[in-house]
């Protein structure tokens, strides 16, 4: 109980509650700007926390990384932008949903999903960190390559209809993964002498060319929209026989998220579309995922805020910094000499109780601003359909560019645009490519790492517990899809004489 | 929202220079406001100490500091700012290695060798470490049990380009113990393998593994300078070990070619001074860095002679041809 009374000291004797407030509101614009990821939202704020007290900054900082993974889903929903990487899966049937005229439906699921979820992963966080650390520690490189290609074995869900289109896709974004430096070696790869390049291709700029250009592209030909304003510009949140359908997405989005928070190098994005596509595996109603399924944007948005807690649990136990987003907490913490870890519960008890409970006050307050804003937001993109695409292109390029000021990122994302143009044209699936993308890396790098490791041993993968299980996992995803298929397919012939 | 970032910087800038008494009689600095470029993103690395120097610095110069974050390509944006900048004194770049190995990895339009380095302030150290239940007790037990299994011994480094790497692979060279150096994608994944066993040992900055040292997770096997560091002066070098290998991880300035004479004076005068202010002595040891004043002709020769080993090791590696 003395942890409840130095929480509750150190949120009312500091500014920690109105900096949770803010930082929610900064991080709910930082994210919804295509480009700005949680972490570079974090970032921007933290040259002002130098002069603010421990526990006010980095609540501060902690509230910008709730906001940003829910306001990522605002753009995925209403203009098929995804803010955030996470947001990608979001974007499927959010946007669906926003096309039938249930925009303020998507937003009120998107909302009440991550506040639970949100709140399920601060309970984690407090309640699991010391057991769940231990798991963290059972993650080798052998167990990373399977946890990579268990989300791979995702591709087959995410093709919506035609399996090889999807791996088409798939080995697209893998491609795309190869670009950069070595992983082993550190042999630059298809960077063609440019600088820009030794870092890789990050996958945000890949998924807002594919997702937001394209959909430029493809507006700009097609009529203007009838009756823009008629549509639905109320936010609505789901009624109890709704409530009832999404509870099977938040608990997979909650489990998924707890996971995927613990390894470092997975996050948010991994965890949004496992999620995503579990709860199409299980849902009474498969057929409706891709044609605006409430499920599917339930599921993605419970897991990634549920991350927005655990990834903090490497950080408070073992000092590691498992995402981007937690290296600025850390350097949130270093600046006011503290040390992360475990010493943190120790010698600043005030900072690492006031963390919790400042983040517990950062999901009210992401719930309560959700209500304010998202209506306006709604009414925004019902305005003419000219001026919404100019304000998209805009809010792309500029969100773009202002991550490091580079026009050789502007030219991928249009680049990106052009390739997603002709996928559509071509029926080609995105979210396989963007998982590609996304997981590329963590998968090649962690099987060569393991083959140095056991000097080209494949049996490496197998001998490890966890590697095995997650193979295992993937091998009976696979079957089931498979089978599934076949079945869906015997079916269909069998209505047709 | 950058320039947002940059006025609060200019703000606090003024403010610590304000509270800050007067720098005592020496020739005024020809420029009322400094930029210093980084590479690095605010919070991280670079940034944090480039910020915390110019505490001391600012009333020390009479100069207020602006630090500008020029983040992507590896460094090489950072440089092409600081190198068209005009050469007068008013703009310099935190250097570390990363300048130089980008400029060999790639071809960036302005490499390392479009700047002309000023001082160099800091080494950090780099250790070689194991997790606490770890059989070693020494770097000559790791590597000992390497060579006598060869293809056994498992290192890691933090990435594939790094210094930490090019250090581990010079010493298989060395010791003939072939074993895997295993490249990671940054620190924390590392620090995982070190922790749960997959990885026999591990290279870093002192800094990087603080907060296992302070919980006893992790301990120390020797450390790659020439001479012990004040922070640990019970832990052997490699090269008392018996091993010679030494790694020169630099902080310093950089700035336009051709800057004037007097400008050069000046940072040459204030860097001593403050790495002497107690205060910023305090954070410095800290910080687990270690203060080597070099002035503008050792910093060429360093910076010169750290570019020809690179070169030579990457190519050694394979990595460049």
């Amino acid at each position: 109980m003395d942890e409840i009374a130095i929480a509750w000291k150190a949120l009312t004797t500091t500014w920690a509650i109105p900096a949770a407030f803010g930082g929610v509101i900064w991080g709910i614009f930082g994210g919804a700007l295509p480009g700005i990821s949680p972490s570079i939202a974090m970032a921007l704020l933290l040259p002002f926390t130098y002069g603010l007290d421990p526990v006010t900054s980095v609540v501060l900082l902690g509230s910008v990384y709730v906001g940003a993974e829910y306001g990522g889903s605002i753009p995925a929903i209403l203009i098929r932008t995804p803010g955030t990487n996470a947001s990608a899966a979001t974007t499927i049937d959010g946007y669906e949903m926003n096309k039938r005229g249930q925009a303020g439906l998507a937003l009120g699921i998107s909302l009440s999903a991550g506040f639970v979820g949100g709140l399920f992963g601060l309970m984690m966080l407090v309640l699991m960190t010391e057991w769940l650390a231990r798991v963290a520690l059972l993650f080798t490189p052998p167990a990373y390559f399977a946890l990579g290609v268990l989300g791979c074995s995702v591709v087959a869900g995410l093709s919506g209809g035609s399996v090889v289109k999807g791996w088409i896709a798939g080995v697209l974004g893998f491609m795309v993964a190869t670009i950069g430096t070595d992983p082993v070696s550190g042999v630059p790869r298809f960077t063609f002498g440019s600088p820009d390049l030794l870092g890789g291709i990050r996958p945000i700029l890949i998924m807002v060319g594919l997702f937001a250009v394209s959909e430029i592209l493809i507006q700009v030909r097609e009529p203007p929209w009838d009756k823009a304003d008629a549509r639905d510009t109320r936010l609505r949140f789901p009624d109890l026989k709704l409530w009832k359908r999404l509870a099977l997405p938040q608990a997979i989005g909650g489990v998924v998220g707890t996971i995927e928070g613990l390894t470092p190098g997975g996050g948010g994005t991994i965890a949004a579309f496992l999620a995503y596509n579990e709860s199409k595996r299980w849902s009474k109603y498969p057929e409706e995922f891709g044609h605006g399924s409430p499920e599917g944007v339930a599921a993605p948005e419970s897991a990634n805020n549920v991350v927005t807690a655990t990834a903090l649990i490497p950080l408070l136990s073992l000092g590691i910094p498992g995402s981007n987003s937690a290296a600025i907490l850390l350097g949130g913490l270093l600046i006011h000499g503290l040390s992360p870890g475990p010493l943190l519960f120790e010698r600043n008890p005030d900072v690492a109780y006031g963390l919790y409970a400042g983040l517990f006050v950062a999901n009210i307050a992401m719930f309560l601003i959700g209500l304010v804003i998202l209506t306006p937001c709604i009414w925004l993109v019902n305005r003419p359909k000219p001026y919404l695409l100019a304000f998209i292109f805009a809010l792309v390029v500029s969100g773009v560019f202002s991550i490091d000021q580079s026009l050789v990122d502007v030219g991928l994302v249009l680049l990106a645009g052009v390739v997603g143009y002709f996928m559509r044209w071509a029926e080609i699936p995105f979210l396989p490519m963007v998982l590609g993308v996304v997981l590329g890396y963590m998968v090649e790098s962690n099987f060569r790492r393991s083959l140095q490791l056991s000097n080209g041993e494949l049996m490496v993968f197998l001998e490890d517990p966890v590697s095995l299980g997650l193979l295992l996992c993937a091998a009976a995803l696979v079957t089931y899809s498979l089978m599934r298929e076949r079945r869906n397919k015997k079916a269909e012939t069998g209505v047709t004489p | 929202m950058f320039s947002q970032t940059k006025t609060t910087i200019i703000g606090l800038a003024t403010l610590l220079s304000l509270a800050a008494l007067p720098a005592d009689a020496q020739p005024k600095y020809p420029h009322a406001t400094v930029t210093m470029v980084t590479h690095s993103s605010p919070g991280s690395g670079s940034d944090v100490f480039l910020r915390e120097m110019i505490k001391y610095l600012g009333p020390e110069m009479g100069v207020n500091f602006v630090v500008e974050n020029v983040r992507g390509g590896g460094g090489a944006g950072a440089v092409a700012r600081v190198a068209k900048g005009p050469a007068d004194g008013s703009i310099f770049y935190a250097t570390t290695p990363t300048y130089i190995q980008t400029t060999l990895l790639s071809k960036p339009e302005f490499g390392y060798d479009a700047l002309d380095p000023i001082v160099t302030v800091f080494y950090d150290p780099e250790v070689i470490y194991t997790r606490t239940q770890s059989p070693y007790r020494s770097l000559s037990d790791a590597v000992n049990f390497a060579k006598q299994n060869p293809g056994k011994g498992k290192w890691g480094a933090a990435s594939p380009g790094s210094l930490e790497r090019i250090a581990l692979e010079t010493l298989n060279r060395m010791t003939g113990a072939r074993a895997a150096v295993v490249p990671h994608d940054g620190g924390g994944d590392m620090i995982i393998n070190i922790l749960n066993g997959t990885l026999d040992i591990g290279v870093g900055e002192l800094q990087e593994i603080s907060t296992q040292l302070q919980t006893d997770k992790v301990k120390l096997l020797g450390v790659l300078t020439e001479t012990r560091i004040s922070q640990h002066p019970n832990l052997p070098t490699a090269k008392e070990q018996g091993i010679n290998l030494v790694v020169t991880k630099f902080r310093g300035l950089a700035g336009p070619k051709n800057l004037p004479a007097n400008v050069v004076a000046a940072w040459e005068t204030a860097m001593p001074r403050i790495l002497a202010n107690p205060a910023y002595k305090k954070y410095y040891e800290g910080e687990n860095l270690v203060p080597v004043f070099k002035g503008q002709k050792d910093s060429r020769e360093l910076t010169t002679a750290f570019a020809a080993d690179t070169t030579k090791s990457l190519r050694e590696l394979g990595v460049i041809k």
